[in-house]
């Protein structure tokens, strides 16, 4: 038991929401400057 | 409430003031009918994912999800999951950046426009225009029902008046900035809402002695589950009910993948990303739309299942009984009895920055596709800001009207049946249709039309949480449903999408490279 909580599929699923919430903040960051092909069209 | 109704009233006041001087910002701003429609195409990278996340989020997501998590468990956390994967990292990356490319060269002003001009097909606008002018009521009236709710205890005003006080009100800025406005103001209350899921989840996790103490005993607290719940399948709050259980398919079917799916081809979502300058705008948007996300939902769902903790220390009673059995009124419930008086102020404005952030937003979305996508539908008069003023205002009287023969306990069904009708009428034709190099207008049109009549087929005579209330079926054929268990469980969405997706992409194989070399290419 991690954190409290027996369910692995639970666990999963909060480091799943955490885990994707930061990829979105290295994401934005990695992209900070990047353009599409079609920017300024 | 313990609350001086004085300081909520003039909090209150100045919530609203502050709200109207922004929306006037946005009106001062709006020149031009793509003002209006699309904010310029010129949003902030913030304002966008606030504004996204805002509209996204509802009071439905904090008080009735919230509300859903103390009744069925943490496994409602696998609903965030979706909507960070999906509602922000796929939608913006995979469809955010194509729409903002496709709509911006087309001149594209709508979600149903932007069909339109994708299959190069008007009826493909008038069917997308019809379902949301038809279907979209009964959410914004799910909303209105929410925030008069919210407003007639509060500031101890009739219901009735509330309701029209609330329709009004955020009318105002909705008709005369635009959507300049819906983003402006849309910004301001997310940083409201951010503010207060913060301190409430603060708050809770101190309440209950930290997240692991909190968590190790609702684990102990399994053997309170109801006979009722446990029949069902559910086996405590920090595990998952059990596999093929009618519990589980509601949580994964109507709730984890209803609502998760749902939002990825919601109109009013969509017009979002064309409001973008360039894909910089929207790669920085995602920075901000995850976390913000993960704070609303993932806090909403955390703090519901924990609130069993509380109340079980505190009077003895799981969540549910606390609250009388009504599962809209637990988070309200928490927050009255373990918060400090300020944070009331606090959360309450919190709900009413949600309820209106999303519920201007669907005005918008309303009114521009009566008047741009089915009434002047190709003509110049489609692009006059005031003939959408008009189109707006007359589906807020629509929606309120509504809203009044609505029953109370609606809001979270409403909600959940119009994300599900979205992602089953549009979801295929709008994802093949920004990616495919030759979209194929009848796929996209029986993809459409499918989606839509089976979803209302599985609802009206399948599912029995819309079967029951809607009587369909058993006026004609005598029973509630037309098959048993586990079938009445199953959401729409699971029969419906997949049955869409298949004619989309079957017909649109078909159609091979004879289809001449679309405007998406």
């Amino acid at each position: 038991m991690l954190f409290g909580i027996p369910d692995p599929q639970i666990l999963i699923g909060y480091g799943l929401a955490i885990g994707l919430a930061l990829a979105c903040i290295v994401y934005g960051l990695l992209n900070w400057n990047k353009e599409g092909s079609n920017d300024g069209s | 409430m313990a609350v001086n109704p004085i300081t909520m009233a003039a909090l209150v006041l100045i919530y609203l003031a502050a709200t109207l001087i922004i929306g006037y910002m946005g009106y001062k701003k709006t020149k031009s009918a793509e003002d209006y429609l699309v904010a310029g195409r010129d949003s902030h990278p913030v304002i966008i994912a606030l504004s996204y996340g805002a509209t996204f989020i509802s009071t439905s997501a904090i008080i009735g999800f919230g509300g859903a998590a103390a009744n069925m468990g943490m496994g409602l956390i696998w609903l965030t999951v979706l909507n960070i994967g999906l509602g922000i990292l796929l939608a913006f990356v995979l469809f955010g950046k194509k729409t903002r490319e496709i709509g911006q060269r087309l001149s594209a002003v709508t979600f149903p426009d932007l069909m339109c001009k994708l299959y190069k097909s008007p009826l493909l606008q008038y069917i997308a225009g019809f379902i949301i002018v038809i279907s979209m009521p009964l959410y914004t009236a799910a909303i209105l029902i929410g925030g008069a709710r919210f407003i007639e205890p509060t500031l101890g005003i009739p219901y009735s008046t509330s309701l029209i006080l609330f329709a009004l009100i955020t009318a105002v800025y909705v008709v005369f900035g635009g959507l300049i406005a819906v983003m402006y103001t849309d910004a301001f209350q997310g940083t409201i809402m951010l503010i207060g899921m913060t301190v409430l989840l603060a708050l809770t996790l101190i309440a209950v002695g930290g997240f692991t103490a909190g968590t190790t005993a609702l684990t102990n607290m399994a053997h309170l589950v109801p006979k009722a719940l446990a029949d069902q399948g559910m086996t405590g709050w920090t595990s998952m009910p059990v596999l093929g259980s009618p519990m589980w398919f509601t949580l994964v079917t109507t709730i984890v993948m209803g609502v998760g799916i749902g939002v990825l081809a919601q109109p009013q979502l969509v017009v979002r990303f064309m409001t973008a300058k360039d894909n910089r705008a929207l790669n920085r948007a995602v920075l901000v739309g995850g976390p913000f996300i993960l704070m609303m939902t993932g806090v909403a769902f955390t703090v519901g299942a924990l609130s069993n903790v509380y109340f079980y220390q505190t009077s003895g009673k799981i969540a549910l009984d606390a609250a009388g059995g009504n599962v809209d009124s637990i988070i309200p419930l928490f927050i009255n009895g373990a918060m400090p008086d300020i944070f009331v102020v606090i959360f309450m404005l919190t709900l009413l920055a949600a309820a209106m952030s999303t519920l201007s937003a669907l005005y918008h979305a309303m009114g521009t596709a009566l008047v741009c996508d089915l009434w002047g539908r190709g003509k110049e008069c489609a692009l006059s800001m005031r003939a959408h003023q008009y189109g707006i205002v007359l589906m807020m009287v629509v929606s309120t009207i509504l809203a009044f023969m609505l029953p109370i306990s609606i809001i979270a069904r409403a909600t959940a049946m119009f994300m599900g009708l979205c992602a089953c009428a549009f979801l295929p034709a709008f994802a093949v249709g920004v990616y495919a190099k030759a979209p194929c207008t009848k796929a996209a049109l029986s993809s459409m039309v499918t989606g839509a009549v089976i979803w209302f087929l599985w609802t009206a005579f399948f599912h029995a949480a819309e079967a029951k209330p809607l009587g369909i079926c058993q006026a004609i054929f005598g029973k509630v449903t037309l098959l048993g268990s586990p079938w009445t469980a199953v959401d729409p969405i699971v029969i419906a999408l997949p049955i869409s997706l298949v004619v989309m992409i079957l017909m649109q194989w078909q159609s091979g490279n004879q289809q001449p070399a679309a405007v998406a290419a």
